[in-house]
């Protein structure tokens, strides 16, 4: 159902507003609506404008300076968490924010290029113990000296430039020796004369090639390559360790303080579309109709009574104009989740939700009709129920997986079957309602039945929804039900399912209705029946996704008897059920969903609907925790 | 000869459906690959194009049993 909407006009003296403002965000009930303009004599304070937009500016700011901290920092386990929280002064909040951000860009850049160090020196360690001695070589004569490069090269054509560049320069008098590439670098020892240095390493600067601090052995001025992936690790888990502390003691009071910004926006910006003047101010929006009492209470109690609240006639503001919220019986809130895949409905229109809990599991149970498949979707609807949080979309499915199966088990006593025919096989288990082996045509019936019941029922609702705005309209559907009813009884009188003397009156009250019909809905309405028609034939496909569905259990079950030996059967059979019933869960659903979103929602659905979205405190949006891999390094640590 | 006849009308009544329906579906699921690489969020709206054109194929299973029922197969 969609709740009842009462729009709301909030007026008092203009020193009140924060007060008011502050109070509606506690209550979180009204939806505002776009602002009304006030024209008082000498009108609004003209510098507020601007100062607002200023505050506005300034608090996304901060909330975007804050978030990128949060982004960097490593969340803690909660020891050692920071009691204390930020300066309230805006500038003074403002100065320790930016020193903050200087601090952690500059520890995250220190933590990047010690990284990326570390990777390459790691990849080149390997190449350096192939070229261990090429520095005493260089020692000894003093002929040969060798560089260590690290070519940026994605496909390889840099180290051929290279090699081309050293052949230019030294006339092949060189030695160049390529690593394994790796995320589009080269690892590199070149060897040249020692007395042509200077041009190579020209050379190698202007083509952009970096160098390895390191000769061959391993020995630069300082250390070897291993003491130089210890040196970097150390550092790294010092950066670590800092931006950790930092953590400890900044990410708490960022979180309340981002809250607390966040909360100071939406006020902002709930009182931007405030109208005021330099004694008043007016707020409209819509509140639920059950809680306008509660706030008109709570602002007489904490605000004073010069703040009034003023309910506004349906007459006044169009319907359409109102947010919608959805509210449904326990039992039918999981189905809401099918509703929301489409557009909400607009309000004063009608929530399909509930036909949907009542259609939606029982085509399902219609199609799949099987005791021991209805068992197994339960216990599967049992597992996800397990692992689901309340309220989440994995709770919806679950629940509305449960009902599936409950639909499933009882159509399935009522068609006798149990795993195809292997409940008759095994245990005698027959037929209540129909044999879908044996009686297609009854279950063929069956569908149809049910695609009438349900188009029929969504024409009476398209009718009942349209009835306030669009009268001529409402009529159509509604005759149009009426005559679907006539082509049914009709048809059930010719084939003698009911008297033969409803026959002649029926055809006689079809051809009185049709020149009715075209002159409401024009010379399309007869299109439009047939394409009524057509939607209700399309429910045959229950009838055929559900007897092919049958058809492969007892295949299964026949493969059992037919194949090899005793296990290599029941093997055989097991994998057929197996398939089958992966079958049964996707085939049944995208059919079920089909006719409800195309064959019903289509005779009275009117999307476009606005989300209700009352004023109030601000919720982070549910998600992965922020920075995961900082959290991780910092408990490595 | 009638036999003949009659299982050959009910095997067409499904396979040009059929036809019909698995190159409806193979346009539709070209479409729908790229637009689910731009818009993720319409998996559910794709999903149901792609089983709109199986009434075609349903419909065409229900007129071939209507024709083996009928006559007597």
């Amino acid at each position: 159902m969609i709740v009842s909407m009462t729009r709301v006009r909030i007026l008092g003296p203009r020193e009140r507003l924060e007060a008011v403002l502050g109070e509606l965000q506690d209550m979180e009930v009204l939806h505002v609506a776009p602002p009304v303009t006030l024209t008082p004599p000498g009108g609004a304070p003209s510098a507020e404008v601007p100062e607002a937009e200023r505050s506005v500016a300034a608090t996304r700011k901060r909330i975007e300076a804050i978030g990128w901290l949060l982004e960097r920092l490593p969340t803690t386990d909660g020891r050692g968490r920071a009691r204390g929280g930020l300066p309230d002064r805006e500038e003074v909040l403002d100065d320790l924010l930016s020193r903050l951000h200087r601090v952690v860009a500059a520890l995250g850049q220190q933590q990047e290029g010690r990284s990326r160090e570390r990777a390459r020196m790691a990849r080149m360690r390997e190449l350096l113990e192939t070229f261990r001695g090429l520095d005493t070589l260089r020692g000894r004569s003093g002929a040969t000296h060798p560089y260590f490069l690290i070519v940026e090269t994605p496909d390889g054509s840099a180290v051929q430039e290279l090699r081309e560049g050293l052949a230019r320069l030294l006339d092949g008098g060189f030695e160049l020796l390529e690593g394994p590439p790796s995320d589009g670098e080269t690892p590199a020892v070149l060897l040249v004369p020692g007395d042509r240095t200077e041009e190579v390493e020209r050379l190698l600067a202007g083509a952009g090639i970096q160098e390895l601090p390191l000769t061959a052995g391993g020995a630069d001025a300082t250390s070897s390559p291993d003491e130089r992936l210890e040196a970097l690790d150390a550092r790294l888990v010092t950066l670590r360790r800092r931006l950790h502390r930092l953590g400890r003691r900044y990410r708490a009071p960022l979180e309340d303080c981002l809250q607390a910004e966040h909360d100071r926006l939406l006020a902002l910006e709930t009182r931007a579309g405030a109208a005021t003047s330099r004694h008043a101010f007016v707020l409209q929006g819509f509140v639920p109709e059950d809680a306008v009492r509660r706030l008109e209470s709570r602002l007489h109690e904490r605000v004073g009574p010069t703040v009034v609240v003023e309910r506004q006639g349906r007459e006044e503001w169009q319907g359409e104009l109102a947010p919608v919220v959805l509210h449904n019986p326990r039992l039918f809130r999981p189905f809401e989740a099918i509703t929301r895949t489409l557009p909400l409905p607009r309000y004063g229109s009608i929530d399909p939700t509930p036909f949907v809990a009542v259609f939606f599991p029982m085509f399902f149970g219609v199609i799949v009709g099987d005791v021991a498949y209805g068992a197994a979707i339960a216990a599967l609807a049992l597992l996800l129920r397990r692992s689901s949080a309340p309220d989440s979309l994995r709770r919806s499915i679950a629940e509305i997986a449960g009902a599936c199966a409950a639909f499933t088990i009882v159509f399935g006593f009522l068609y006798g079957e149990f795993a195809g025919d292997l409940g008759r096989r095994l245990f005698g288990l027959h037929p209540l309602l129909l044999d879908r082996e044996e009686a297609l045509v009854p279950f063929l019936a069956l569908a149809i039945a049910l695609g009438f019941v349900q188009v029929v029922l969504g024409l009476f609702l398209g009718a009942i929804s349209s009835f306030r705005g669009h009268r001529r309209e409402s009529l159509g559907r509604g005759l149009s039900a009426l005559m679907l009813i006539l082509v049914a009884l009709a048809l059930l009188a010719a084939v003698e399912v009911l008297p033969h003397g409803f026959f002649t009156p029926a055809i006689v009250a079809l051809l009185v209705a049709f020149p009715v019909l075209v002159i409401l809905e024009g010379f399309l309405a007869p299109i439009e029946l047939l394409s009524t028609l057509g939607n209700i034939l399309s429910y045959a496909r229950i009838m055929a996704v559900g007897t092919a569905s049958v058809m492969m259990a007892v295949v299964a079950n026949r493969l059992a008897g037919a194949v090899g030996g005793v296990l290599v059967g029941v093997l055989f059979g097991l994998i057929f059920h197996v398939v089958n019933f992966g079958l049964a869960l996707f085939g049944p659903t995208i059919h079920g969903l089909r006719l409800h979103y195309v064959e019903f929602f289509g005779k009275f659905f009117s999307p476009g609907g606005t989300q209700y979205r009352p004023f109030g405190h601000w919720r982070p949006e549910p998600g992965p925790p922020s920075n995961p891999s900082a959290a991780n390094a910092a408990r490595s640590d | 000869m009638d036999m003949f006849w009659l299982t050959l009308s009910a095997a067409l009544a499904i396979a040009v459906p059929a036809l019909a329906t698995a190159w409806a579906q193979s346009r539709i699921g070209s479409s729908a690959a790229a637009t689910l690489a731009e818009k993720p969020e319409l998996s559910t709206t794709v999903i149901l194009m792609i089983a709109i054109p199986e009434t075609m194929v349903i419909l065409g299973f229900v007129v071939a049993l209507m024709i083996l029922l009928q006559g007597g197969a």
